[in-house]
């Protein structure tokens, strides 16, 4: 009777059932994925039965010992690992240096054009980080490599190996693209500082670098070591950047690493590359929650009368402007027009009439090998737009919809353990960088498994794997969104006599019309410029912008790929500021994705 | 109208008991209060009753109709009871107007279009929002927001409404003002209504019979009258009241000569009757001063105290006492003539003495006996 009555009251509403199905989608989704990839790493793969001595599918450490403990375990990980973490840490040591020092002059100083400086010194996250890439490689690319020149080679000054390729541009990059993480999150953290902590200090005596040094910094540990560990995450992922600028010295990251070897079919090796990157990211976000739960201790939550005093800069206030204008310079104006001007341009770096031509957009029948149109003028590139519109819009829309949906599964079902399993799957994604979850992909759908077909080379495994990938994000809106209306509404609406159905339609879904459309529009903005998971999953007839740019620079088209990066840079720019405009948000709470 | 039963009405979220052992009968047409302190296990009662909570065990019944019965499989969805609820929050939908608030309900049931005008017409017009029928939710102050609520449920003639400390969010003026529209609605549409507070004021202004609660357990079930003149144990003693009740605790009497000693002696001496007495309650305005022990009433309570503080209060006065080492509250109307310092008597008829016994229970044989003798 009383299983009855309990199974009753759980089914009379859908509520409960959603929650399950959603539990199941997911679990297949993200979980089985991971659990396949890392089985690849110890079970024999098709081919390799001779080297491991057992059959397909058989337990087997072979890759293990490959990837850890052979003769090219050094190559194949240790040095992508020692480059990984070497460029991360310069990259976060430059940008929270660069960072912490804009940061404090656009929230705490009255240097000139703050307002506009707060918007402007955040584009290059804004930008694909790759973008850059392809800017530097226009800029220094030198005789090493072939196809077209770089600019400086162009004019006969020839750039060593170290600046043109490698790790110092790749560390410099990634500062520059991450430099506004600090920007926002310390900057932010510094605007709620109350300036009455500094002037009760100020009073006993203490002179400003004292206080900076003994009152500020520690009370903005917390927003320094979330942004720092973000940064970090997000440079263990990177892909891009390193393969662009790595790939002429043979400096390999851990990205790259794994996808060579996705590319040479060591997939036994790439799932344990894969476990290796997830484990990193794994273990990251862990030291965060415990260093922030370490330094929450003593967190200042600025109260309402908080003060927040503007220092004069005086004589420093020019300076101090041309600094950040220099930072907006380095990091955003030249590398466009860098790229702009190269898809106009028809020999490298020379400043004539002539040499301009806009052939390279829109020219017919160009005297070129291949690719004999300007890339407006590309059945591909359409394609490839074409596909990006609707892969990524689809996946952000199922995902936007998902989201609110295990949102209210979440804050509705009576049955809390089911709750709290739907919260967790759907975060899991963000412990693993998208290039080991596109391994993982991979691995799950290359070939058929039951009634699932092989999903490799179709748009369907793009989409599956991009929505898995922003359901973060997107449980996290819905989550957020279904707490902050309560359940009031709909019970009001429940006691008047509404069914479920009803409900939805007239009260849950009509108030949350604002937050779905930002749930759906940030992720497709991030989910445009996205490369690592696309790089994995896309063949060419699945290929979306980024993708399609990266092929162009594999074959040297480099006008062509610039102006396909430009477009993509350009999308997510307007896109993000458009977004931003719409639904009167900041970008500082849409963060990471 | 039907009425309310909860029978042995249970609810526990895992260990955590909210609601024990709960039996209540709520009559047709009632205006009944649920009064108890935050926690006590009132807003969840009536969450069960409006089904957006379900029983552990017991059984809940609307008239005839069998609601919510574990044993019995039953559960009826709160959509299908008919009741109307007003949550403390308002939860008015922030997309509809006004009128489509107060419509949603009707647009429920099968009525023309032409009858459902009318109908939220006249409720809007009943509770004074007509004329912001086309604004939004958030364009309306506290308390108009407060009557759409109001008038969203009443639309549809419910035949229980539960009200969940709907006035608890005014300020002092229109809480007062919406007391007495509740009052009034209630004598015009006669229906059930189940009102959630920790309010005392609000209870005893607006009942008809009050359910205090504690710990998930009922207290006791009474008039306001009853509550507050003879509560049923110490909590309810307590609870009601301010400033509060004045308790003599038997358990912790100081040394012989105390205030709580000379009580027990005028237990002994007067009413050798009343047996296993663990504490006395007297409230504050039953207390009189007296210059003396000579002047004291015959049969009355009587103590020497020194007045410590008189505060006035805008129309009474609280006087301050501290009464052979307790403190002690007196609530009066009359300007006291006493001033701090002053050394007098406290006199206290006998009616006006609760005993409870030792777990805090009021010996009811008392309030005979103890009323008997002041005749």
């Amino acid at each position: 009777m009383r299983m009855r009555y309990r199974f009753r009251v759980a089914m009379r509403e859908p509520t409960t059932l959603i929650g399950v199905v959603m539990a199941i989608l997911f679990a297949y989704l993200i979980i089985v994925p991971i659990i396949s990839i890392l089985l690849d790493s110890v079970q024999t793969q098709f081919g390799d039965e001779r080297r491991t001595g057992t059959e397909t599918g058989g337990w087997t450490s072979y890759y293990l010992i490959r990837t850890f403990a052979s003769p090219i375990a050094g190559i194949m990980f240790w040095k992508p690992l020692w480059n990984t973490l070497s460029v991360a840490f310069s990259a976060i040591v430059i940008s929270v240096l660069v960072g912490g020092v804009l940061a404090w002059l656009v929230s705490r100083t009255d240097m000139f054009a703050r307002r506009w400086f707060a918007t402007a010194l955040i584009v290059p996250y804004m930008l694909p980080a790759w973008t850059f890439a392809l800017a530097w490689t226009t800029l220094f690319k030198n005789r090493t490599v072939g196809g077209q020149q770089g600019w400086l080679e162009a004019i006969g000054i020839t750039p060593p190996d170290w600046l043109a390729y490698g790790r110092v541009p790749i560390t410099i990059i990634l500062a520059l693209h991450y430099t506004p993480f600090i920007i926002l999150l310390f900057g932010s953290a510094l605007r709620r500082f109350d300036s009455q902590l500094e002037d009760s200090a100020r009073i006993l005596g203490a002179r400003r670098g004292r206080i900076a040094w003994l009152i500020i910094l520690p009370l903005m540990k917390p927003a320094l070591i979330s942004a720092v560990v973000l940064i970090f995450a997000k440079c263990l992922g990177e892909f891009g950047v390193a393969y662009v600028l790595g790939l002429p010295v043979n400096f390999d990251v851990l990205a790259t690493s794994l996808y060579r070897n996705i590319g040479s079919r060591q997939t036994g090796v790439a799932g344990v590359l894969a476990g290796a990157i997830m484990i990193l990211g794994i273990l990251t976000l862990l030291v965060d929650a415990w260093l922030v739960r370490e330094a929450r201790r003593y967190v200042t939550v600025g109260s309402k009368g908080s003060m927040n005093r503007l220092s004069r800069l005086g004589r420093w206030r020019l300076p101090a402007t041309g600094l950040a204008g220099l930072f907006f310079v380095f990091a955003v104006a030249l590398p466009v027009l860098t790229l702009f001007l190269s898809t106009i341009m028809r020999v490298p770096a020379r400043f004539a009439m002539d040499n301009f031509t806009l052939d390279f957009w829109i020219g017919r029948n160009l005297d070129t090998v291949a690719l004999r149109q300007g890339i407006l003028l590309t059945p591909d590139f359409w394609r490839a737009a074409w596909n990006t519109v609707w892969i990524v819009g689809t996946a952000s829309i199922a995902s936007g919809i998902l989201g609110l949906l295990v949102g209210y599964a979440v804050v509705r079902t009576p049955f809390r353990p089911l709750a709290a399993f739907l919260r967790q799957v759907t975060f899991f994604p963000y412990l693993v960088p998208g290039i080991a979850f596109a391994a993982a992909y991979l691995s799950l759908f290359a070939v058929a498994r039951g009634p699932v077909p092989a999903l490799y080379g179709t748009t369907a495994i793009l989409i599956l794997a991009l929505m898995a990938d922003q359901m973060p994000y997107a449980s996290r809106a819905g989550l957020s969104a279904m707490m902050q209306l309560g359940k009031e509404p709909e019970e009001a609406a429940q006691v008047a006599g509404a069914g479920w159905s009803r409900r939805m339609r007239q009260i849950v879904v009509p108030i949350q019309k604002g937050s779905l459309v930002t749930g759906i529009l940030l992720p497709f903005i991030s989910g445009i410029k996205g490369l690592s998971l696309f790089v994995i999953l896309a063949v060419p007839s699945t290929d979306v912008l980024t993708t399609y740019s990266l092929r162009l620079v594999d074959y040297n088209y480099t006008q062509a790929a610039n102006a396909v990066v430009l477009m993509v840079a350009g999308l997510a720019l307007f896109g993000t500021l458009a977004a931003q405009k719409l639904t009167k948000t900041n970008l500082a709470e849409g963060l990471g994705g | 109208m039907p009425g309310i039963s909860l029978a042995k009405v249970q609810k526990s979220y895992g260990a955590y008991r909210a609601v024990t052992d709960l039996d209540l009968e709520v009559k047709d047409g009632e205006f009944l209060c649920l009064l108890g302190p935050s926690g006590c296990g009132k807003t969840t009662t009536l969450r069960m009753i409006a089904g957006l909570e379900n029983l552990s065990g017991g059984s809940l019944s609307v008239g005839e109709r069998v609601m919510d019965c574990p044993d019995k499989a039953v559960f009826v969805a709160p959509e299908k009871r008919g009741m109307g609820l007003v949550f403390q929050s308002y939860a008015l939908w922030p997309h509809l107007t006004i009128e489509q608030n107060t419509e949603f309900g009707l647009k429920l049931r099968k009525m023309t279009k032409s009858e459902r005008q009318k109908r939220t017409t006249e409720v809007m017009e009943a509770l004074g929002i007509e004329e912001f029928r086309d604004r939004l939710p958030s364009q309306l102050s506290g308390g108009q927001q407060q009557r759409v609520a109001l008038a969203r449920m009443l639309a549809v003639n419910p035949d229980v409404l539960l009200l969940d400390e709907p006035l608890s969010n005014l300020d002092a003026r229109l809480r007062l003002e919406m007391r007495a529209e509740l009052k009034r609605i209630h004598a015009a549409f006669g229906t059930t209504i189940v009102f959630v507070t920790h309010d005392q004021w609000e209870a005893m202004t607006l009942a008809d019979t009050i359910a205090v609660m504690n710990d998930g357990t009922l207290q006791q079930l009474g008039t306001p009258d009853d509550i507050y003149e003879r509560p049923a144990n110490r909590f309810v003693a307590e609870f009601v009241g301010s400033p509060p009740i004045n308790i003599l605790d038997f358990g912790k009497s100081g040394e012989s000569g105390g205030i709580v000693q000379r009580a027990r002696d005028y237990l002994a001496q007067h009413h050798p009757q009343i047996a296993g007495a663990g504490s006395v309650g007297i409230r504050p305005e039953a207390i009189a001063l007296v210059e003396g022990e000579a002047a004291l009433a015959p049969g009355a309570f009587g103590a020497p105290v020194q007045v410590t503080g008189v505060l006035p209060t805008g129309g009474s006065w609280i006087v301050e006492v501290q009464a052979e080492g307790q403190a002690m509250f007196i609530n009066t109307h009359v300007a006291p003539a006493v001033r701090t310092g002053d050394k007098r008597w406290l006199e206290v008829p006998p009616r006006a003495l609760s005993v409870f016994d030792a777990a805090g229970s009021r010996i009811a044989t008392a309030d005979a006996l103890l009323s008997r003798s002041a005749a």
